[in-house]
């Protein structure tokens, strides 16, 4: 009895840890995404996007409620050559982990983006994504730009909290058949006893052949005993008589479950897919021009500094009110005041100095500004220094005294200074 | 040639069993409990095993063709899935046969695939990302184990398995999951759009990492054959996935030599 009792142990050891391995192993989280904001290349992260105008409004809501997110962005002129354009397949996405809302709709220019896109480098686009909450939660929620062969661009985010209970949460699809139906559980009941049906099937099948125990080890020592020829034998009449009707009846459950389908489900397309046009934003005209003569980054005083001609060609003074480099906005705080709207939000709200004054209409002027703020190093920017194509790229914002905006994409290599 | 096997000599049926001659074991009882222990152990933890195996072989092969509703298309989900999942049950269906002749190696394998990759897709897909269960459902090929097997059984050669059975086990998957996969293959007009269920809630449950230019499925082209890509993709997948059985049962049969054995011992 002894040696029973230990193969009886030894079955369930064994058992236990198959179910180990099955369960453990398979671990596929389709949501790995957190704060990437920091973990990509410096120069990508300003050369590939200038997202600007960033908001998401309300900051909480309750399960069922929405939020909106909105915001512009402008690809890159100084998109890197090694990595996939934007022009080419891009998807307007979202940043949040897994499925804690549902897109009910999102656009872009105005156009809706339900599938992939492409971008054009230097154009402004204006986007727009309706969230509806879904999970409770506190979600850091990114607009992102996933570009094909290239990843994710990760745009400036808002802390949003979702109250309630997900068992609360409702939402209907409605179809051309003129059916109003629930995703949440939409025909889980059939996927749940037509698989079911199977397991039951797939058992009896086993079942026959295991009918009177026990089987393996002396089927083992005939097919031995008989040889590969002879061994066949051991397959019987009522085997072959069972095989037939398992055959018949696989194939009768297999036409019947189709055909109940199209009874059921008449009007059916195909996934569809490819891809949707949009349009820029009409660029207003150019009144403002700049031409970067040199770009320092000083180490020791987090201090990056350029160095620039700018013309002036309209009817109004203007000023650098904001530059604005990978996500994180150096604001003039001599002309706004602009404060952080949450623990992450990378506003330094007064990390722009510009010492000159504004330029007159028609005036062309060599001006220097400094950004500097702490958030250089936390945000990882300064590894720039370290990257093989040390290229920075900013958007930087000038106004007139009316208050009208002058966008300028500037960018050059950027020189890094130790004392 | 029968000295420690005797009675077990021809054509008895797999219950009489007999004394050995030589045995650890006491009495005729105690044979028969130990061997019936030997099923009782070895197929369920075979099952569980080598399910668990293929749901690595099939995540790592079929990935998201299987994972989600809006990737099983016509022309690459019913052509990736037969020619993966050939794989382990033409190694196993050589190996049952030609060790014990039991045609059940396929049906065995892919009921323990289903048992792991439903625990795998309820738990990770449905409780832990949260996901609508209904969206990340596996597809069921259980009925494919079974006709592969049945057709070893009645054949009894794996040049007929793999001409029939396996061309078989290839094409039925298309009808087979049909049931669960037309619901969400339901037309809704969503912004100007004509897009199924399925590519709908594709858009609307944020998958962040996946976005949607990373789905590959059937796109027109000139070449293509108007309403016939079921059909046609479903007689290239027999051929492929019968050419892949007979390769598979060859290594199979280099696999499961007893001189491995013999060599570790
Ligand atoms: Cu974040």
């Amino acid at each position: 009895m002894k040696t029973i009792r230990h193969i009886r142990l030894d079955r369930w050891g064994a058992l236990a840890l198959a179910l180990l391995i099955t369960l453990a192993g398979p671990l596929y989280s389709p949501a790995a995404e957190a704060h990437g904001e920091r973990a990509q290349q410096a120069s990508l992260r300003m050369r590939t996007m200038h997202w600007f105008d960033t908001d998401i409004q309300p900051r909480k809501i309750a399960v069922n409620e929405t939020i909106r997110v909105s915001g512009r962005f402008m690809p890159s002129k100084s998109w890197p050559e090694h990595i996939r354009s934007v022009e080419e397949t891009a998807f307007l996405n979202i940043g949040v982990p897994g499925p804690a809302f549902v897109r009910v709709d999102s656009r872009v220019n105005g156009v809706a983006m339900i599938r992939s896109t492409r971008f054009h480098l230097g154009e402004t686009y204006e986007y727009e994504v309706v969230l509806k909450g879904r999970a409770p939660g506190r979600y850091h929620v990114h607009p992102v730009i996933s570009v094909e062969g290239a990843g994710p661009i990760i745009g400036p985010a808002f802390w949003v909290e979702v109250t309630g209970d997900q068992k609360d949460f409702q939402h209907t699809i409605t179809t051309m058949t003129g059916e109003t139906i629930n995703p949440e559980t939409y025909a889980l009941s059939t996927i749940l006893w037509w698989n079911a049906l199977w397991f039951v099937i797939g058992i009896a099948w086993m079942a026959w052949w295991f009918r009177k125990l026990p089987v393996i080890m002396p089927r083992y020592i005939k097919v031995q005993d008989l040889g590969d020829d002879q061994a066949n034998q051991l397959i019987t009449i009522p085997d072959m008589i069972v095989s037939v009707l398992f055959v018949g009846f696989v194939m009768l459950v297999i036409a019947g479950g189709f055909f109940w389908a199209n009874y059921k489900y008449p009007i059916t397309a195909v996934l569809q897919t490819g891809k949707v046009e949009v349009e820029p934003l009409p660029m207003p005209p150019q009144k403002v021009e700049v031409e970067v003569n040199k770009a320092t980054y000083r180490i020791p005083g987090r201090s990056f500094q350029v160095e620039m001609t700018v013309t002036n060609r309209g009817e109004r003074p203007v000023q650098v009110g904001e530059f604005s480099a990978a996500n994180i906005r150096f604001i003039n705080a001599k002309m706004f005041d602009i404060k952080p709207q949450d623990e992450h939000d990378l506003v330094a709200s007064s990390g722009l100095r510009v010492e000159s004054a504004p330029i007159k209409p028609g005036e062309t002027r060599t001006i220097t500004i400094y950004a500097d703020d702490a958030l250089w190093e936390t945000y990882r920017l300064v590894s720039l220094i370290n990257e093989p194509d040390g290229r920075f790229a900013a958007l930087l914002m000038f106004y007139d005294d009316q208050g009208t905006r002058y966008l300028n994409e500037i960018q050059g290599p950027m020189i890094p200074s130790f004392g | 040639m029968n000295t420690t096997t005797g009675a077990y000599g021809t054509g008895a049926a797999p219950d009489t069993a007999g004394p050995p001659t030589k045995s650890a074991v006491r009495n005729v009882q105690e044979q028969m409990a130990a061997w019936k222990n030997i099923d009782y152990t070895l197929i369920p933890i075979f099952s569980i095993l080598i399910g668990g195996v293929t749901v690595f072989l099939i995540a790592l092969t079929v990935g998201d063709w299987d994972y989600w509703q809006d990737w099983r298309d016509r022309r690459y989900w019913p052509l990736v899935t037969p020619f993966s999942l050939i794989i382990p049950a033409a190694i196993f269906n050589y190996f049952f046969w030609k060790r014990f002749r039991l045609p059940i190696g396929a049906t065995a394998m892919i009921l323990g695939y289903m048992f792991g990759v439903w625990v795998s897709r309820y738990m990770n897909f449905h409780v832990f990302a949260n996901f609508p269960m209904n969206f990340v459902a596996p597809s069921t090929f259980i009925g494919m184990g079974i006709l592969l097997d049945c057709t070893l059984a009645l054949s009894r050669s794996f040049f007929v398995t793999g001409l029939v059975g396996a061309f078989l086990f290839a094409i039925v998957l298309y009808p087979l999951n049909w049931i669960t996969m037309a619901p969400f293959h339901v037309p809704v007009e969503y912004n100007g759009y004509l897009v199924t269920v399925a590519d709908l809630m594709g858009y609307q449950y944020i998958r962040t990492a996946i976005p949607e230019y990373v789905r590959i499925i059937e796109e027109s082209t000139l070449r293509t054959f108007g309403e016939a890509v079921t059909p046609l993709t479903a007689f290239f997948a027999g051929f492929v996935t019968l050419l892949n059985y007979y390769l598979w049962v060859w290594i199979g049969s280099l696999l499961t030599q007893n001189r491995w054995l013999t060599r570790l011992i």
